[in-house]
């Protein structure tokens, strides 16, 4: 529970950056928001290596 | 310009109607009970030495809808119109998206890497969506239960013998389960993924490709950063092994996550509140399939590039 601490704040710093991005700048809206779904899938899997590590500990020996 | 028609409230609200209490009614008569949630798949029957997975059925399955879904393109695509209409469109539209995509960032290599991204967001997208069909996860065979995990007491009922929510010695191993919550899927995709950038890599450079982990060259030029340079060659290396956990997690994670959630939903509140976690569901297995083919595709580029062109701009 504690590692979704990490990913809520990295997530909410990225989408950040891009909407302020996109706020300067509505013509690159297409590229920005590419990065920004890209950074936001990265920052998830961190939060997803953590409820693996759950699972496993709950369902497996 | 053709006259829009005045909205009215159509005939569908009485279908949902029509379900929400068939709802009520099956939830009364057969009430759900919680399915047995294991991490490796389970093994249906056995050919020989060789277990039949329930994933594998799953597989088998995603493949033919992904033969047919090619064929009914491939017909429009023939075809003398050269607009598709209606679900080749659909289609053509999704490709149309990936190969933008893969123009921005890939430029001379588009014709290479593109089936790489279609292929791979094609498959995950339709085995991440098969866990929406009602029937996956909840039509199966009925076995003893392991010891020491909860078992169910069975019922029969007209559609078969049926599991009910008292203490018994029964519990249920689905039929077909949903391709990536099998962990061999996932990391089997990863491992062909992060090899065919090495491969890529390797055609695009030649052997130059192999610099980038061993980097011994700037030993010569700057013999200080050399040392910082051969390091970051070494990290480049194990960063390849840890994408490719990386991304068979990525993938299994979110798909397990959201079946384990459908179940317990499903078990907790029967009518109409997984509807809602369905749509999440749907949304989620769309969003990780291009995300799984967006990932390769940008590493594929970024293989096909190396350490020289840092400043190569696409206008």
């Amino acid at each position: 529970m504690i590692g979704t601490i990490g990913a809520g704040l990295g997530i909410g710093v990225v989408v950040n950056g891009a909407v302020q991005g996109m706020a300067r700048n509505p013509d690159a809206s297409g590229l920005v928001q590419t990065n920004m779904i890209l950074g936001i899938a990265f920052a998830e899997a961190v939060a997803i290596y953590c409820l693996v590590i759950a699972l496993i500990i709950l369902f497996v020996g | 310009m053709e006259k829009t028609r005045k909205w009215r409230w159509g005939i569908n609200r009485w279908f949902v109607l029509a379900f929400i209490i068939l709802g009520f009614i099956a939830a009364r008569l057969w009430p759900p009970v919680l399915p047995d949630i294991r991490l490796p798949a389970e093994v249906i029957f056995h050919i020989g030495n060789f277990g039949w997975t329930n994933t594998m059925t799953a597989m088998v399955i995603a493949d033919v809808i992904l033969l047919i879904i090619a064929l009914i393109v491939r017909r429009a695509a023939n075809s003398k119109d050269m607009i598709p209409r209606g679900f080749s469109g659909a289609v053509e539209a999704l490709l149309e998206v990936i190969h933008n995509l893969t123009e921005t960032t890939a430029g001379r290599w588009t014709r290479t890497i593109f089936p790489f991204f279609a292929t791979i967001t094609m498959l995950v997208l339709v085995a991440n969506w098969t866990e929406l069909i009602p029937g996956v996860n909840s039509i199966g065979l009925i076995e003893k239960a392991a010891v020491g995990q909860p078992g169910f007491a069975v019922v029969q009922s007209f559609l078969g013998p049926t599991l009910t929510p008292e203490k018994g010695e029964y519990t249920l191993v689905p039929l077909v389960r949903t391709l990536s919550t099998d962990l061999n899927f996932t990391v089997a995709l990863a491992l062909i993924s992060i090899f065919m950038t090495q491969v890529v890599g390797l055609r695009a450079l030649g052997p130059k490709y192999l610099g980038k982990f061993w980097n011994v060259g700037g030993f010569f030029k700057r013999p200080i950063f050399g040392v910082i340079d051969f390091g970051v060659g070494i990290l480049e290396l194990v960063s390849e092994f840890s994408k490719i956990l990386s991304f068979s997690f990525r993938l299994f994670g979110n798909i397990f996550a959201g079946s384990v959630l459908l179940f317990v939903i499903g078990t907790l509140v029967p009518v109409f509140a997984q509807s809602v976690f369905l749509m999440l569901e749907f949304f989620v297995g769309a969003i990780q399939a291009i995300i799984f083919g967006m990932l390769t595709m940008v590493f594929m580029s970024q293989a096909t590039q190396g350490h020289g062109d840092h400043e190569e701009e696409h206008a």
